[in-house]
């Protein structure tokens, strides 16, 4: 979410120390999905405050055959930088799709969009991320 | 293999659908996901997304957050709520199971109720009726209510007479056969609204041989066919007509004292 490993880690320990507070004093929410609700502002408030990448309609590619090829000669964080880039809510959507930690009804109510919204965050960017690929990873054919 | 074609619907969860199948608890996109589960253009996606969280998986973690952060623990197990309990398929086919089971036993049970002893009886003369041609009877132009005589004179039938109510109606014939029980049934063909009548024995206790007694008027049905019977001296009269309960009241209505 915020491209930078530290500041994960200071809004995570923020979130942390947020619950222990509230679990002290019998106020911890209802909603099951808080802390990553709470941890997901905290990230969006954090990179408002950094300088914004400007606005620019990406190239899509269709999704290619040898795409997990390309994508492992990528390193962790080179992913982690591309999706913190993306605009939101496409930026959360893709960040929280990707963690394989919620499903689709969890995803939907943690990230507030309609189903058809978030189907089309997640498959603009994927082909943005191919064409992406594409360019940094050209396909040779054997 | 091609994408099979999808409703747009569909097409929209099939391009959200988790990666991992474990994580597909939505019927509809279980359902999506199952015919396009050897496409081609599916298989790719699929490779895909697996891979970005291959990559997203080895993403190194401070292990003061990695001791937090586990999968068990972060998020609850959602609530199972009345709603998806009552829009479960199975549910919603057990419910409607049991209301065809009640309003079958409803039905049954109402029927049984309203019936009279000689019912059966006379939803065979019902039967019978519906199947009976006016060449089957010998003719006879009278008025039905003199047939009583007829019945007692040439059969030695006691107390076939026809009610008040229908005695003044013209007949066109009439016969005397036995039914399957061996009693001695007579029919009679009128002119009005193709009425027929039946006269047969009331019900008997098989015990005491007493005639089991009802009071009254009472109808019963029988595959499109309506009946009004009543009881008098141990021998039913039936007035029989093709058609709805409310042809047959009126002559009911203007019983004579």
């Amino acid at each position: 979410m915020t491209g930078d490993a530290l500041k994960g880690q200071e809004i995570f320990q923020a979130t942390m120390h947020e619950a222990a507070l509230r679990a002290a004093q019998g106020e911890l929410p209802k909603d099951r999905l808080w802390l990553f609700r709470d941890a997901r502002g905290r990230c969006l408030e954090a990179s408002e405050s950094e300088m914004q990448a400007e606005e620019v309609e990406m190239e899509e590619h269709e999704i290619a055959a040898w795409a997990p090829k390309q994508i492992a000669q990528l390193e962790p964080g080179q992913l982690a930088i591309w999706i913190a880039g993306a605009p939101e809510p496409q930026r959360s959507a893709l960040a929280l799709f990707y963690l394989d930690h919620f499903n689709h009804e969890d995803l939907l109510a943690l990230i507030e969009l309609k189903p058809a919204e978030f189907s089309k965050y997640i498959a603009n960017g994927r082909q943005q991320f191919q064409s992406w690929l594409n360019a940094s990873f050209p396909h040779e054919p054997a | 293999m091609k994408m099979p074609s999808l409703s747009r619907r569909q097409r929209m969860l099939v391009l959200c659908a988790p990666f991992n199948e474990q994580r597909i608890t939505d019927r509809a996109m279980r359902a999506a996901v199952f015919r396009v589960k050897k496409a081609d253009e599916f298989s790719h996606q699929q490779f895909f997304d697996r891979a970005v969280a291959d990559l997203i998986e080895k993403t190194p973690m401070p292990p003061e957050v990695a001791e937090w952060f586990t999968k068990e623990t972060t998020v609850a197990p959602p609530k199972r709520t009345w709603k998806t309990i009552a829009t479960n398929p199975a549910i919603v086919a057990i419910g409607i199971a049991v209301v065809v089971i009640a309003t079958v036993f409803a039905f049954r049970l109402m029927e049984r109720m309203s019936d009279f002893p000689g019912a059966d009886t006379a939803r065979k003369l019902l039967t019978t009726a519906s199947s009976s041609r006016p060449i089957m009877l010998d003719p006879i132009k009278t008025d039905a209510g003199a047939l009583g005589d007829l019945f007692f004179m040439k059969h030695r039938l006691n107390h076939y007479d026809v009610p008040p109510e229908f005695a003044d109606l013209k007949t066109l014939g009439c016969r005397v056969f036995d039914d399957e029980e061996g009693h001695r049934v007579a029919q009679i063909w009128v002119v009005e609204k193709r009425l027929q009548f039946f006269l047969f024995p009331a019900e008997r206790n098989p015990k005491s041989g007493e005639v089991r007694e009802f009071s009254d008027w009472r109808y019963v049905e029988q595959e499109g066919w309506t009946g009004v019977v009543k009881q008098k001296n141990g021998v039913c009269f039936m007035a029989a007509l093709r058609g709805r309960e409310r042809e047959l009241t009126p002559y009911l209505s203007k019983a004579k004292p």
